[in-house]
Order: structure tokens, then sequence, then C-alpha cells
């Protein structure tokens, strides 16, 4: 937990220190996005000899938009920055022979974290796998709140097909609908639960703006009022309360839950015959990768809502996200010790009585007419 | 003292099955739930054999179903409504009591009257409700999402593990009780060699 925090201060600083750099080189340059956008915001812009990996120069700022990149400040010459300027009179106003963009420019630690997987390990079969095969050139989509199937379609699936190699694990549809590829295939990095409230009404994953709408508050304001002791986490009785709260606004659900990987580094460590396949390291009440839990809310500004929440909250009914073990609900455990406790009483009781009245049988018998 | 030919062949096929195969579910149950204080098998492993053991148990319980059905001694789990509710009183008035007396059980079991009133109503309700309604929650957990739709329709996956689980600690005490039940014999052991022989001795 005291890793995650320093990771996150960490992530956090480097962040902010990036977008100072970031924003003092876009306003050196003045070539800002919309430039660019003359051109390529035209999707018939394309290159007509090709030697890399795509044709089409096109660029749907729509998605760009939205990317990570994008929400932090980061410009188009800001990752295309041998382009420092623009000359709007020739028929490309810039170098037609632009290198690559290097994404490890910027991200240092993902690149040392990739260099040790399966995945850069390829190159030296002659297969290339660079950021952008998986991550995309343009949309490079947000993944703190992503869903395990946001995540896992925009990435894994693109290539691989889980359903080839999982036939040993049990209940493997769900474990690919509710845990991300990389909690098992990237030992290292740290997990957590995600939490969302789904709609049963309206058959789909509330947004956060709705939420706040109706309990009349904001993110921030959200947690004051949900928090009550103001510890930081949501306990379980304030979870059953927040629940009750929206049931109050005539707002009927339950809270899904899915366990994924940290945006962190190390997520890129995954190696061949390193998955973890130790069931028990998820399925214990004790699990480590059910210590952090959070309750996630999608913002219409693209922002995320996220509060802590305490585990036991996964103990009950008001989560639907059942891992074997790990998210039991201890009532059930009472009263089944009470029954087989009761069952143990009434034989043990019995079978006492039983050999205490022995001699009164031997005497019965002895005597039928008494 | 004479013989009573009262659990067939299929019945006590049927009966020792399902009781090695419950003592199994039981096992691997505890050890699928409490994997963080038991640590006899692998989760895997303990996954793998519980359902395996669970479609032995459905099968079984076919079996079961397929004979009392198909030779119509399935009467003899129907209990008597005029005199049920006597006959129950009167057979816990027994165990309560008069067995620690000595005095006569007031059921005599027989091929066409095997169980005693209050064996009726367990028996019945166990066969007809609790097995049915654990092998099919057992279903449902084994391929949750295959099974999604109907899970649905009972309320949600913990809906059913909460059907699963109290059915599984109902079960693991009537292992416990009908065992010592079993006891209550002319000999403490007389059941049980009936249960392998076929023949109750009446005595």
């Amino acid at each position: 937990m005291e890793k995650n925090k320093c990771l996150r201060l960490t992530a956090t600083a480097a962040s902010a220190a990036l977008l100072v750099c970031v924003w003092s080189a876009t306003a050196a340059l003045a070539i800002d996005n919309d430039a660019c956008m003359e051109c390529h915001g035209d999707n018939m812009l394309a290159r007509n000899e090709s030697t890399g990996m795509k044709d089409s120069l096109y660029v749907d700022y729509e998605k760009f938009k939205y990317s990570v990149h994008n929400v932090n400040g980061i410009g188009c010459v800001d990752c295309h920055a041998d382009i420092d300027k623009l000359n709007m009179d020739a028929d490309v106003p810039h170098s037609t022979n632009l290198a690559p963009v290097a994404c490890t420019n910027c991200h240092e630690d993902v690149a040392e974290a990739y260099s040790n997987s399966v995945h850069k390990k390829a190159s030296h079969k002659g297969v290339d796998i660079p950021c952008y095969a998986c991550h995309d050139y343009h949309d490079t989509s947000r993944l703190v709140s992503a869903t395990v199937s946001e995540r896992q379609n925009s990435f894994c699936l693109k290539c691989h097909n889980p359903n080839k190699f999982h036939d040993w694990l049990p209940q493997k549809e769900s474990h690919f609908a509710l845990v991300e590829c990389t909690v098992c295939h990237a030992p290292e990095v740290p997990r957590h639960v995600n939490l969302r409230f789904f709609d049963l009404v309206d058959n789909a994953f509330l947004k956060g703006d709705v939420v706040m709408r109706h309990l009349r508050t904001d993110p921030e304001g959200f947690s004051e009022l949900i928090d009550r002791d103001k510890d930081g986490t949501i306990s379980p009785q304030e979870f059953e309360d927040l629940v009750l709260m929206l049931r109050q606004k005539e707002i009927r659900g339950v809270f899904h839950g899915e366990l994924v990987a940290e945006i962190n580094p190390v997520v890129h460590q995954v190696n061949r015959g390193e998955a973890n396949r130790d069931c028990s390291l998820c399925h214990s009440s004790t699990s480590a990768f059910f210590q952090d839990v959070r309750l996630v809310f999608d913002m219409d500004d693209g922002s995320v809502a996220s509060y802590n929440v305490d585990r036991q909250a996964l103990q009950t009914y008001f989560v639907a996200f059942n891992a074997l073990g790990t998210t039991r609900v201890r009532l059930l455990d009472k009263i089944g010790i009470a029954l087989i406790a009761g069952g143990v009483a009434v034989v043990f009781i019995h079978l006492s009585a039983r050999l205490l009245t022995i001699p009164l049988r031997r005497k019965n018998k002895n005597n039928p007419e008494a | 003292m004479s013989q009573e030919y009262v659990h067939p062949a299929p019945v006590r096929v049927w009966h020792w099955i399902n009781a090695f195969a419950f003592v199994l579910l039981v096992i691997t149950g505890v050890q699928i739930r409490f994997a963080e204080l038991i640590n006899f098998l692998s989760l895997e492993d303990s996954v793998r054999l519980h359902n395996w053991v669970g479609f032995v148990v459905i099968a079984d319980y076919a079996l079961w179903y397929i004979y009392y059905f198909s030779t119509g001694k399935i009467r003899i789990y129907y209990p008597n409504l005029r005199t049920f509710a006597a006959d129950a009183i009167k057979q816990a008035k027994y165990y309560g009591c008069g067995i620690f007396k000595g005095e006569p059980n007031p059921h005599h079991m027989t091929a066409d009257n095997k169980f005693n009133a209050m064996q009726q109503k367990a028996y019945i309700g166990l066969m007809f409700i609790f097995l049915p309604a654990q092998i099919i929650s057992g279903i449902f957990l084994w391929q949750v999402k295959g099974f999604e739709n109907y899970i649905t329709m009972l309320g949600g996956i913990r809906i059913v593990d909460t059907i699963h689980v109290l059915l599984f600690y109902f079960f693991a005490t009537f292992m416990f009780v009908h065992t010592y039940l079993a006891t209550l014999g002319h000999t403490p052991l007389a059941h049980f060699k009936a249960m392998f022989t076929g023949y109750e001795e009446d005595h």
C-alpha cells in the first residue's frame, strides 16, 4: 500500500515536471495542433510511397482530443519533435523524412521495464513490437478507470486468443471478463479492485456525473458525504449507507468488481512461463491482490473520481463480485458453524444420555415386567 | 431374530457412492472456501475434483431417481398424511425418551415401509428439494458465464453462492447426524451392516 502511494506520488511529480517541460517546449515552438490538423484532419491524406507501418496520415482529432497525451497538454510537435517549423507554402510543410516518435524519451521507466518482456525479446527473432502496436498512434487512451474489457480489447486481444491457452483455468470466461490479463501475466505489477455502479434499471454503468447530481454533490463533496469518519476509506457501513442513499433516489443496482493492474511500468514485464498459476494468490480472504479496493466513477470531462473502499465491502451483498474464497460472506460461515455445532451438540447430548442410561436399559431388560 | 431384505443392490450402490462423494465434496469445498486456512490440496486440484465429484453425485441422483420411480418404490418416501403427524410424534418420543429406557422402536422396518415418519419427512425434503437445489446451484457455479442468464434470474451470483454454501453446511451437518443416527439400531453397527448386505435384522 505504502509502495503504491510512493509510486503514485512519484508518477504525479514526474507528470507535473513533464507538463512544465512540455508547456515550455510547446510555447517555444509555437506550432499548435490546429496547424497540424489543417492537413492531417483530412481523412484522405496518405503517403504515396510508404515504407512504414501505415499509409494513412490522417489523425482523428476527436479521438486524439481525449487521448491521455492531449488531456495532459502534450501536442503534436512534442512527440514529432523534429518538426521545428512549418513552411505552409511548400507541398509538404515539413520534412517528409521524419524520425519515428521515440516514446522512451519521456517514458524511460517504461522502456526499462519493457526491455525485460517477451514482447521486446521478440526483436531477437526479427519481430519488432513498438509501443504504438499496442497503444495506438494518436488515441492512446487513459487507462486508470478503463474496464477489463477495454484494457484487454485495446491491448492483448489484438494479437492473442486467450481461448487457446487457458483450458486448465476453471471459469475461464469469468476470469477473462473480470480479471485483466496482466494481473496474472505480469507477476510484479501491483493490482487493485475497481468497483463501478451498475444501474439495473438502465442496464448500464452509471456515469459519475449522474451519481453526483442525484446526491447533490461533486467528486470532492462525495468523499465528505460518504466517508463520514474522514479516515480516507469507505467502510462497509458507509458503503451500505451509500447504497441506501442511491435507493432513496430511485437508483437501484449493484457494484460490479474487476481485478485490474495498476498503471505502472512493470505492467510491461510479461514473460513466457512466468504467469501466476497459483489460484490461492487471488482466492483467499487474505489475498494481497484484494487489499486495494477503489470505487471509480467516470466523469463527463474525462476525469476519474476514485475513492478507497475497505475490502470488507466486497463481502457484502451489494457487490456482485464473487471471487471464490476471497469475497466470501462471513455471515454464512457463522450460520454454518452454528449449524454444525448444533448437530454436534445434539449428537453429544444424545450419546451421553445413551451411555448414562445403559444400567437402566439392562435393568428393564432383566425385569421386562417392570 | 428374522432378517428382512430392505436395501436392494441399486439402493446400496447409490447410497455408498453418494456417501463417499459427499465426503469428498465437503473436504474439497472446505479447501476451496478456506484456502488461507487449509492447505492439503491445491486450489486448482480442489476445484477440478469438486467439479468431477459433483457430476458423480448428479449421475448417482439419476440412478436413485430412475430406480425408485421405475419400480414404484418411491412410495416409501411419501408420508401417510392421515397418520403422519401422530407417527412423527410417537417416533420423536421414542428417540427423545423411550430409546433410553430400552423400549422397542415404534416403527417396524419392512421393504415397503422402510422409513419412519421422521425419516420420511427428512428424506423427502432432502431428495426433492435440498439435493436438487444443491445440484442446480452447483451446476450454475461450475460455469458462471455459461449460466449467466439463469443466475441473473435467481438474483445474481451472490444469491446462488449463498444457496450452495448454506446447503453445504447443512449437508455437512446432516452427514454427521445421519452417521450417529445409524448407530441407533439394535446394535450400534446393525444399520451399517445392513447397508452393505441389504438385510436388516428384525430384532
